[in-house]
C-alpha cells in the first residue's frame, strides 16, 4: 500500500515537472534561473551515465571498464554520424559483448 | 503512394514512425529496467504501474530500487523529483511551440513529455508545421513512446528472470543515457556539469541508491554554474522578451518572438 502511494505521488511530482510551464503562459521560468536551467540535463544525465559506463558491474577494473568505454565511444560516434539513437545503442552493445567475450577468452577477469 | 496525404495525416505517420524507432532503441533498456524492477521486493504490479503513472525510466528505476531497499515515501518522491527536474527544461522549451494549442492539449501533452518526446518534438517543430500537424505529430509520437515503453517494461518484469545471465544488459541503461546526454552538451559549462556530475556520482556510488546520483547532479549544476558565471550586468534585462525558452535553442526563441 505504501509502495502504491509512493508511486502515485512520484507520478504526480513527475507530471508537475512536465506541466509547470505549459499550464499558463504567465508562468515562465524566472530570468535568473533561466541561465542555469540548461545545466540540469547534462548534470543529471552525466551522473546517471558515467558511473554505469566506467563501472558497468559496480566496480572499476580493466576487464569491465575498458570494453564499456570503447563501446561508449563507438556508440557516440555512430549516433552522431547516423543521427539515430538505436544505431549507437545497438553498435555499442555489440562492441561491448564482443570485447568482453574476447577478454574473457584471453583470460582477463 | 496514391493521392497526396493531408499534412495532418503525414505528421501523424511521421510521429508514429519516429517514435517507433525510438522504442526499438529502448528495447534493451526497457527490458532491463523491467527485469531490474522484478528483482526487487516490490510487487510486479507496482513496477508495471510506475511505467504508466511516472513514465520516466530513470526515475522509475530509482523509485522501485529505493522502495525495494525499504526507503520511506519522502525519500522516494524527493529522488524522483530531482531525477526528473530536467523536465522543467523540456516544459519551458516546448512552451513557445504550444501557444496555439488548447489548454487541454497542453495539459495532456505535458503528461507525455519524456526525454525522447522532447527531443523528437523540438527537432520536428523547427520546421514550423501548422498547428494541427504539430499536434498530430506530438501526440502520435507521444502515445507511441508511452505505449511502447509500457509494453517493454511489462515484458521485462514478466520475462526478466528468463533473460540468461550470459547476455549482459547492464550497459544498455547508461549507454542510452549517454546518447541522450551528448546532444544536450552545447557549451563548456554543460560539459563541465556533465563531467563533474558523472565524476561525483562515480565516487559517491557506494551511497544508498539514489544518493550518488543526487549528489552528482547537484555538484554538476553548482560547478557548471560557476563556470557559466553570473549574468553580465550589461545583459541583465529582466523584462527582455526572453520568452521563457532556454537559451540553448535559438529556434524556439525565434518562434516565441514571432508569436508574441
Amino acid at each position: 500500500m505504501l509502495d502504491a502511494i509512493a508511486i502515485v505521488l512520484s507520478g504526480v511530482v513527475t507530471y508537475l515537472t512536465r506541466v509547470v510551464f505549459l499550464v499558463d503562459r504567465r508562468i515562465r521560468p524566472p530570468g535568473r534561473s533561466l541561465r542555469y536551467l540548461p545545466l540540469v540535463g547534462p548534470a543529471v544525465l552525466g551522473a546517471i551515465a558515467v558511473p554505469g559506463i566506467l563501472a558497468p558491474l559496480g566496480v572499476i577494473s580493466f576487464a569491465q571498464t575498458a570494453p564499456a568505454v570503447v563501446a561508449a565511444v563507438v556508440a557516440v560516434v555512430l549516433q552522431r554520424l547516423t543521427r539515430q539513437l538505436v544505431v549507437g545503442l545497438v553498435a555499442g552493445l555489440l562492441v561491448w559483448w564482443g570485447l568482453v567475450a574476447l577478454l574473457t577468452a584471453a583470460g582477463w577477469r | 503512394m496514391t493521392a497526396e496525404p493531408s499534412p495532418v495525416r503525414a505528421a501523424v505517420t511521421a510521429g508514429t514512425r519516429d517514435a517507433g524507432l525510438v522504442v526499438l532503441g529502448y528495447i534493451p533498456f526497457g527490458l532491463a529496467s523491467g527485469a531490474a524492477m522484478a528483482h526487487t521486493d516490490v510487487a510486479p504490479g507496482i513496477s508495471i504501474a510506475s511505467s504508466f503513472l511516472v513514465y520516466a525510466g530513470a526515475a522509475q528505476l530509482a523509485a522501485i530500487q529505493l522502495l525495494g531497499a525499504g526507503s520511506g515515501i519522502a525519500i522516494v518522491v524527493a529522488t524522483v523529483l530531482v531525477v526528473n527536474a530536467r523536465h522543467l527544461l523540456y516544459s519551458a522549451s516546448l512552451e513557445p511551440h504550444t501557444r496555439d494549442w488548447t489548454r487541454g492539449q497542453r495539459l495532456a501533452g505535458a503528461f507525455l513529455l519524456a526525454d525522447p518526446i522532447f527531443a523528437l518534438a523540438v527537432t520536428r517543430f523547427e520546421r514550423s508545421d501548422e498547428r494541427r500537424a504539430r499536434i498530430g505529430y506530438y501526440f502520435a509520437a507521444g502515445l507511441t513512446c508511452y505505449l511502447g515503453w509500457g509494453a517493454l517494461v511489462v515484458a521485462g518484469v514478466l520475462l526478466g528472470g528468463l533473460i540468461p545471465p550470459s547476455v549482459p544488459l547492464e550497459l544498455a541503461v547508461p549507454l542510452t543515457f549517454l546518447l541522450l546526454l551528448v546532444p544536450l552538451v552545447r557549451d563548456r559549462a554543460g560539459l563541465v556539469a556533465a563531467v563533474v556530475g558523472g565524476a561525483v556520482a562515480l565516487i559517491a556510488r557506494p551511497l544508498p541508491y539514489g544518493g550518488g546520483l543526487l549528489l552528482g547532479a547537484l555538484a554538476g549544476i553548482v560547478v557548471g554554474a560557476l563556470v557559466l558565471g553570473p549574468e553580465r550586468p550589461g545583459r541583465s534585462d529582466p523584462d527582455a522578451p526572453t520568452t521563457g525558452a532556454p537559451t540553448t535553442d535559438p529556434s524556439t526563441t525565434d518562434a516565441a518572438g514571432s508569436g508574441a
